[in-house]
C-alpha cells in the first residue's frame, strides 16, 4: 500500500517541489503550509510520516512536533530546514531525523526510506 | 541637632581636606582622569604631568615609550626645556584647585605648539625588544624591573645615542607591563633641579607606572573587544546570508533537476522555468535588501513635511491591514517638519516599525502612529501597538543585526531603522511589555517653529 506523507512547508514553490518529487518516489503526499493546518490534518487522518520545516509563520516546527507528540506518539517525524543550528536545540532530538535542505532531495528520500520503507 | 544616618559623597572628589597630601591629591586626579572621556594619550599625559609637576611628585622630565609590534618607540617627552620654562609651568600647575581638565588643556597646548622639541626628539628613538637586550633604556622593559641609573656617562650599558639626547647623569627607567606583555616605559629625570632621585621618588614613580600600565592594558582590551565584535558580526552576516539563500537555491536546484528529466512534459518545463525565474528574482531582492542595509547614504540633510511623509507610509500599511480587525490611528502635529538625512530611508524605516506593529498585533488590535514636538529641538515619531510585546530577555538586542523573534524574520528591520535614525542624528527608544504592547519612539531634529507661529 502507498505510504502517506504529510509535508509542512511554508514556501509555496518548495512545497510544490516536495509534493511532486515525493509522489514520483511513490508516496501519497499531503502538503500544508502551516502548523495549525497540519495539526487539523493529523487529527482527521493517519499518516505514516511527517516532514516539517522549522521556521514558519505562526507556530514553528518545534512547537508543532511537541503537539504532534501529544496527539500521536507513533508517527515518525523528519525535520527539514535551511538551518544547521537547530540540530543543537534539544527539542529537535524528538524528531527521528534532521535533514538540512539541499537542492538534491536524495538525502531526504533516503531518510524517508530508512524510516518507513 | 539631628544626626544623619547616612552621608553621601561624590565619588569624584574636587576638594580635599587640609591634611590630604599633595601626592594623594595628584593620585586622585590621575585616577579620576581615567573615568573622563579622554583618550589614552591624554590620560598618560596626566600621569606624566603629575610626575613632573614641579614639587609634586618630584621629577623634572618624563619620557614615554610605547610598545609597537616588537619595538619600543618614543612617543612623548614632557618637561621644561630650561629652568625658566620650568618655573612658568610649575606656577601653572601649583595653582590651587587645578584638575585634570586644566592639566590636559595645558598638555595639549604644549604638544601642539611648535616649540615642543622634546617630544620631537623622543619620537626618533626606537629599540628592539629582545629578551637579551642589554642596552638601557630598553633593558628595563625586557627585565620588567625599574632601573635607576646613577652615573649614565660612566655606565657602559647606557645607549650612547640615548645618553646624548637625555644629557643627564641620573635617570629612572620604569617599565610599563601587563601580566604577560611589555606595554612601554617611562624615563624620569631631574635635569633642571639636579636633585638626586630618592627612595620616595621611586615609590611614587612605581605607583604612577602601575596606573599607566592599567590604562594602556585597558585601552588595548577595549580595542580587542571592538575587533572581536566586528569579526563576530561578520560571522553572523555570513550565517545570515547562507540561510537566506538556501531556500531559493533548493527550489531552483530541485526544479532544474526536473527540467533535465526526460519524463517532464513541455507544460511542466515552462512552469519550472517560471518558478526558477521568480526564485532568482527573490535572490536578487535579498541581495538588494542586504546592500541597502549595508549602505545607508548620509546625503545632505533636508527639511521634510511629516504629514506628507507619513501619508505615504500609512497608505501601504492600510493596504496590509485591510480586512483585518486592526485599527490604525494617526495623529500628526500640524506643520511639523523634520530635518532628515534621507526622507526615503526614513519613510522606509518608519514603515518597518509599523510592519512590526502589524505583525505584533497579529489578528486583532490597535496601532497608533503619532508625530509631535518634544521640547524645542526634537520631534518624535511614535508607533504604539497593543500586540504581543517583546520578550524582556531580548529587548536590548532588538536593534542588533540578525536578531529576530519572527520565524521568517530577516533580523534586519530594526537594525536598519536604527542605522537610519542614527544617520539622521536622531535616536530611538523602545518600551515594551509582554502581552500588553510595544511603543517605539523615533527622535528626529525638528525645524524651529516659525516666529509668531
Amino acid at each position: 500500500m502507498q505510504k502517506k506523507l504529510l509535508i509542512v512547508e511554508d514556501e509555496k514553490n518548495l512545497c510544490l517541489l516536495y509534493r511532486e518529487e515525493l509522489a514520483k518516489a511513490g508516496y501519497k503526499v499531503t502538503a500544508v503550509s502551516d502548523a495549525d493546518t497540519a495539526l487539523e490534518k493529523i487529527k482527521k487522518q493517519t499518516f505514516d510520516l511527517i516532514i516539517t520545516d522549522i521556521r514558519m509563520p505562526g507556530k514553528n516546527g518545534i512547537e508543532l512536533i511537541t503537539q504532534i507528540m501529544a496527539l500521536r506518539k507513533d508517527i515518525p517525524i523528519i525535520i527539514n530546514t535551511a538551518y544547521q543550528s537547530y540540530k543543537h536545540d534539544f527539542m529537535t532530538w524528538a524528531a527521528d531525523a534532521y535533514v538540512v535542505k539541499s537542492a538534491s532531495l536524495e538525502e531526504l528520500k533516503a531518510k524517508i526510506k530508512e524510516l518507513i520503507g | 541637632m539631628e544626626q544623619r544616618l547616612i552621608e553621601r559623597y561624590n565619588l569624584f572628589l574636587h576638594e580635599f581636606s587640609q591634611e590630604t597630601s599633595k601626592e594623594m591629591q595628584l593620585f586622585s586626579i590621575i585616577a579620576q582622569s581615567f573615568f573622563q572621556p579622554f583618550s589614552l594619550m591624554d590620560n598618560l599625559l596626566v600621569i606624566m604631568t603629575a610626575l613632573t609637576a614641579g614639587p609634586g611628585l618630584g621629577f623634572n622630565r618624563a619620557m614615554l615609550f610605547l610598545t609597537s609590534g616588537n619595538r619600543l618607540k618614543g612617543e612623548f617627552w614632557l618637561g621644561p626645556a630650561s629652568p625658566a620654562e620650568a618655573e612658568s609651568i610649575w606656577r601653572v600647575l601649583s595653582t590651587p584647585g587645578i584638575g585634570y581638565a586644566e592639566i590636559i588643556e595645558h598638555n595639549r597646548s604644549l604638544l601642539t605648539s611648535e616649540t615642543d622639541t622634546l617630544t620631537r626628539r623622543a619620537k626618533k628613538l626606537s629599540y628592539a625588544l629582545h629578551r637579551e637586550e642589554s642596552l638601557i633604556p630598553a633593558l628595563t622593559a625586557s627585565a620588567r624591573q625599574m632601573i635607576l641609573v646613577r652615573d649614565a656617562r660612566n655606565e657602559p650599558a647606557v645607549d650612547k645615542r640615548f645618553l646624548e639626547m637625555i644629557d643627564t647623569d641620573e635617570f629612572l627607567c620604569l617599565p610599563l607591563v601587563s601580566q604577560k606583555d611589555v606595554l612601554g616605559e617611562f624615563i624620569l629625570d631631574n635635569s633642571i633641579t639636579k636633585l638626586p632621585i630618592g627612595h620616595r621618588d621611586i615609590e611614587l614613580a612605581s605607583l604612577c607606572g602601575l596606573m599607566a600600565s592599567n590604562y594602556i592594558y585597558t585601552a588595548q582590551l577595549q580595542k580587542r573587544i571592538i575587533e572581536m565584535r566586528k569579526v563576530a558580526a561578520m560571522g553572523e552576516m555570513a550565517m545570515y546570508v547562507t540561510h537566506q539563500l538556501r531556500n531559493p537555491l533548493v527550489t531552483i536546484g530541485g526544479f532544474a533537476d526536473q527540467l533535465l528529466d526526460p519524463d517532464t512534459g513541455e507544460r511542466k518545463k515552462k512552469r519550472n522555468v517560471q518558478i526558477i525565474r521568480s526564485e532568482i528574482r527573490r535572490l536578487e531582492k535579498i541581495l538588494l535588501r542586504l546592500s541597502q542595509f549595508l549602505r545607508i547614504d548620509v546625503r545632505e540633510k533636508t527639511s521634510v513635511d511629516v504629514q506628507d511623509m507619513l501619508n505615504l507610509v500609512q497608505e501601504s500599511i492600510r493596504q496590509r491591514i485591510a480586512g483585518r480587525k486592526i485599527s490604525l490611528d494617526v495623529e500628526i502635529e500640524v506643520g511639523l517638519r523634520l530635518i532628515l538625512c534621507d526622507p526615503t530611508h526614513v519613510g522606509e524605516a518608519i514603515r518597518n516599525v509599523l510592519d512590526n506593529a502589524v505583525d505584533a498585533v497579529h489578528d486583532e488590535g490597535h496601532i497608533y502612529l503619532r508625530a509631535y514636538r518634544e521640547g524645542t529641538e526634537w520631534a518624535v515619531v511614535a508607533v504604539e501597538d497593543t500586540g504581543k510585546g517583546i520578550p524582556e530577555a531580548i529587548q536590548d538586542k532588538i536593534f542588533d543585526s540578525f536578531v529576530s523573534t519572527k520565524e521568517r524574520g530577516m533580523g534586519l528591520g530594526l537594525a536598519y531603522v536604527k542605522r537610519v535614525v542614527d544617520a539622521c542624528g536622531g535616536r530611538i527608544e523602545v518600551k515594551s511589555a509582554e502581552g500588553i504592547g510595544t511603543t517605539f519612539k523615533l527622535y528626529f531634529q525638528t525645524e524651529p517653529r516659525e516666529k509668531g507661529a
